[in-house]
């Protein structure tokens, strides 16, 4: 508590320097963060890390100028000259009347996830993790696993009279791994992993020991021959960070909106997507492990619906992008995204598929802002009457994201929950695949 | 500038292990303007003291937001203790690391820190020269970048070293619309090593390339599909070090050998075709500076030129000291960290396919059927050496000729098979700095080749 006061007092003294110096409004963030950080590099424990930061982030407008500088000391010197750049950039500036910050007053206090490590109980899962790995699929080497808790604490004041106190931990992992026969390998693929608490082994949350299974299963790849029309069906993390967050970033974020390049301009309110695709932002949702409880311009952070039953319910818009365009700002602007799962198990979706790739990871880098893609369907298979036949190296697909998310086949009834986001498998028609 | 208050604590480095201290200051500039509304205008400044120490086959890390002598004890502590912690649960009783050699490096320059106020300036009189010479486009984007890294580090065994890393660059995006109405995008980067003021005194220099880019994205408004395949194609140059880099840069990265990837089972043997040889290069390559110079990494090794592929064989490895103590190799200065709190990794520095003999207009000439692929926006590469690289701008060639101008379009192949169809060479390197490697920690890179002829897989329709 005592430390809470200390980085509220160097919030206030910012933003009274800010308005001494001539700052109309400003906000800033000033907080602390620890990180207790285990390293597995090669299959072998290589490395323990412990880090103190700081960060103070300021933003103001003077005469409708903005201005914002990040730097991680909190004496008094180093306060004042950020606080002088800060207006100096501002000064700068072209006027952009469509910048603003959360009016006031609010003050709120969040207490969230677990703010204090268990070094001991981190390590113990950590090796535990890594004996399990090796049991279950001995053919798995672990090119890098890391485990970490990472505390923070904050606070947000703004001048309108917003103030947030934030304490917040949580314990993460992530990792990159293969599987080996010999001089054979297959694709790396990347797990992860958030957390409130360690009451479970690792390898019993999320999808991480189905996942790891099916990467074993995946020695042996091959190229595919020639070219198709068929199901592209996607998995979950990459139906997450390739399919849902790609169309938020391409078809309804700020920049989407102002470039006047997102197909879906013209469409709030209408169907965009297949009735049976349902996307949320949801940091609110306790099945996520999601510390964001305001927005960086200062609103409360409110779970809210991008698409419903697949018409476009909102854009991912800031209040400064809502004030550009003349949309609303959205709930929240996370990516804390909640997928409504389907009613058909994934097996009966692979059994109705004629001809379609399954595939756990796509390696294509971002679409074009029409939507279009193509890249390689990384750890895979080739789906053929219903079954998946063999996996597949060296397969690409293609196809437009807009077009796809309005092709959906089925939507399975299982999900992964990692603490990021809640996902289904997701199937699509009308993707091109194609080999050599 | 860092005043040396780290070698005083030497005094203080446990007597029975390796330690690096360091203190660091990273400073990153951005300026960004969308149809002239100035988006993003931000100033970031962070520095801190780190602590690194081996002890019988494991490390202890320790950082701090501070840079002071007392946080550079409270970080030798910290780490002493976190190496002790994992030394008793899970240490493995490794020797310890062979000696590279004492030394030091001190500051050859320090940087000039620009106001603000002259990145925006410049980015308006770049922005107000794209509107008045980019007529038919439908959005634009000017970014002026700029980031630098300070680096005082005090070893126990090794070569002390203060040295400053700045880099500045321009970006210019355009988006157009196809005769269909879709979105089509393209950008153009210019800038190097060194602060803003070394690399951008006159908007007008940029006019030549600006007028390529508008030239690029009027021939791609009208640009056809790739036909989806495997195709003859030839790589342009900054493909070529992207190829370098992403598809097999990272695959002779030792960690990544010893996490399984495909290079585990490919040193001494022919893993391209004989005209292919490639380097990481420290701070010299063909005579010149490299676009990113490195003296001495962050474990105090002396950087030097790493051979990774001559001839077609695979003849090393990318190590840091604790993997070249494993492969009984010798380490060639790739262990760098990003910020004060991070701790050294493998990392390439100037990673290129040396050039040949050829000339690029023969290398095209020589396509019946096949593609000019001559930029791209993104890489991503797995440790089996398969790649992915996204084209933004590419050419059909037809019967030895350019034609039409190529929609967005993705390639594919694996490094080690797609390098031993390379049969021509041309003899013209281009290099490229602008980006950052992703590896747990981003890092500023160069990367370089020539123009190559080979077999790819191409993504399309």
């Amino acid at each position: 508590m005592q430390n809470m006061q200390k980085l509220q007092s160097i919030a206030q003294f910012i933003l009274d320097e800010a308005v001494r110096l001539g700052a109309d409004t400003a906000q800033c963030s000033v907080m602390e963060t620890r990180t207790l950080e285990f390293n597995v590099d090669g299959g072998a424990f290589s490395l323990l890390r412990t880090l103190f930061d700081r960060y103070v982030s300021v933003t103001v407008l003077r005469a409708h100028r903005q201005g914002s500088v990040t730097v991680n000391r909190f004496d008094e010197d180093a306060v004042r000259a950020a606080v002088a750049d800060c207006l100096a950039a501002a000064d700068g500036a072209e006027p952009d009347e469509a910048r603003e910050y959360a009016p006031g007053p609010v003050e709120r206090d969040f207490t969230l996830g677990t703010p204090e490590p268990d070094r001991e109980a981190l390590f113990a899962r950590t090796r535990e993790f890594m004996g399990d790995a090796a049991a279950r699929h001995p053919k798995l080497l672990m090119e890098q696993l890391i485990t970490y808790h990472h505390r923070t604490q904050k606070v947000y004041m703004n001048t309108n009279g917003v103030t947030y106190r934030t304490l917040s931990g949580s314990y993460e992992l992530g990792m990159t791994y293969s599987a080996h026969d010999g001089e054979e390998s297959t694709a790396m693929y990347g797990g992860s992993l958030t957390t409130r608490t360690l009451d479970r082994p690792f390898i019993d949350c999320a999808l991480i020991d189905r996942e790891m299974g099916e990467v074993e299963a995946q020695l042996g790849a091959t190229p595919l021959t020639g070219k198709f029309t068929g199901t592209a069906v996607f998995a979950p993390q990459c139906l997450a960070g390739d399919v849902f967050a790609q169309a938020l970033s391409n078809f309804a974020s700020d920049t989407a909106l102002l470039e006047g390049t997102s197909p879906w301009r013209d469409s709030l309110g209408k169907p965009v997507a297949d009735e049976r695709v349902t996307l949320a932002l949801a940091p609110n949702d306790d099945r996520l492990v999601s510390f964001q409880r305001y927005t960086g311009e200062g609103y409360p952070a409110e779970d809210c619906h991008i698409l419903k039953n697949g018409v476009l319910e909102s854009f991912w818009l800031t209040q400064y992008g809502a004030n550009r365009t003349g949309f609303t700002r959205a709930g929240n602007t996370s990516l804390s995204m909640i997928v409504e799962p389907g009613d058909a198990p994934l097996a009966d979706i692979i059994a109705g598929i004629e001809r379609g790739v399954y595939l756990m990871r796509f390696s294509g880098g971002q679409p074009a802002a029409s939507g279009e893609f193509s890249g390689v369907a990384k750890n895979g298979f080739l789906i053929e009457n219903g079954r998946l036949t063999r996996p597949l190296t060296e397969t690409m697909i293609s196809g437009n994201l807009a077009d796809m998310l309005r092709n959906v086949r089925a939507v399975s009834r299982e999900t992964l929950s990692d603490g990021d986001v809640v996902m289904p498998y997701m199937a699509f028609d009308g993707v091109t695949v194609s080999g050599k | 500038m860092l005043n040396d208050i780290l070698t005083g604590q030497k005094a203080l480095f446990p007597p029975d292990a390796h330690t690096e201290l360091r203190g660091q200051v990273n400073r990153t500039r951005r300026v960004m303007l969308l149809n002239g509304s100035l988006i993003t205008n931000t100033r970031s400044d962070v520095s801190g003291v780190s602590a690194r120490v081996f002890k019988n086959g494991v490390y202890g890390f320790s950082s701090m937001a501070e840079y002071s002598e007392d946080a550079a004890r409270a970080v030798l502590t910290a780490a002493s203790e976190n190496a002790a912690f994992m030394d008793a649960h899970a240490g493995n009783g490794a020797a310890p690391l062979p000696p590279v050699g004492g030394g030091v490096r001190t500051l050859e320059r320090d940087i000039t820190d620009a106001a603000q106020r002259a990145y925006i300036d410049f980015a308006r009189a770049v922005d107000e020269r794209v509107a008045a010479r980019c007529p038919h486009i439908t959005a634009r984007r000017v970014v002026v970048y700029e980031d630098s890294m300070e680096k005082l580090l005090r070893v126990s065994e090794g070569c002390d070293a203060h040295a400053i890393y700045p880099r500045c660059y321009c970006y210019v995006f355009l988006t157009a619309e196809t005769p269909q109405g879709a979105p089509v995008e393209l950008f153009t980067v210019v800038g190097g090593s060194g602060v803003f003021g070394d690399n951008f005194a006159d908007p007008a220099a940029m006019d030549a390339k600006l007028d390529e880019l508008y030239e690029h994205i009027c021939q791609k408004r009208e640009g056809v599909y790739a036909d989806a395949g495997e195709r003859t194609v030839v790589l342009g140059g900054s493909m070529t070090g992207m190829l370098s880099h992403e598809a097999v840069g990272h695959t002779v990265e030792a960690d990544l050998v010893l996490g399984g990837s495909v290079a585990a089972h490919r040193l001494h043997k022919r893993v391209a075709s004989d005209l292919v040889t490639m380097t990481d290069f420290a701070h010299t390559a063909f005579g010149a500076p490299t676009p990113l110079p490195v003296f001495v990494d962050d474990e105090g090794t002396p950087a030097v030129d790493v051979p990774l592929i001559e001839n077609g064989v695979l003849t090393g490895y990318m190590n840091s000291r604790d993997t070249a103590r494993r492969f009984g190799m010798t380490p060639g200065g790739n262990a760098r960290a990003w910020l004060f709190s991070d701790e050294p990794l493998i990392r390439m520095r100037n990673t290129a396919i040396h050039p040949g003999t050829s000339r690029l207009e023969d290398l095209i000439a020589s396509v019946d059927d096949g593609y000019y692929l001559v930029s791209s926006g993104n890489g991503q590469a797995d440790t089996t050496g398969e790649f992915m690289f996204g084209v933004t701008m590419g050419y059909e060639i037809k019967n030895g000729k350019l034609g039409r101008a190529l929609l967005d379009t993705t390639v594919s192949g694996v490094a080690f098979e797609m390098l031993k169809t390379v049969d021509m060479v041309s003899d013209e390197i281009v290099w490229a700095s602008s980006g950052f490697c992703g590896k747990k920690q981003p890092m500023p890179v160069g990367m370089g080749g020539p123009a190559l002829r080979c077999r790819l897989m191409i993504g399309g329709r």
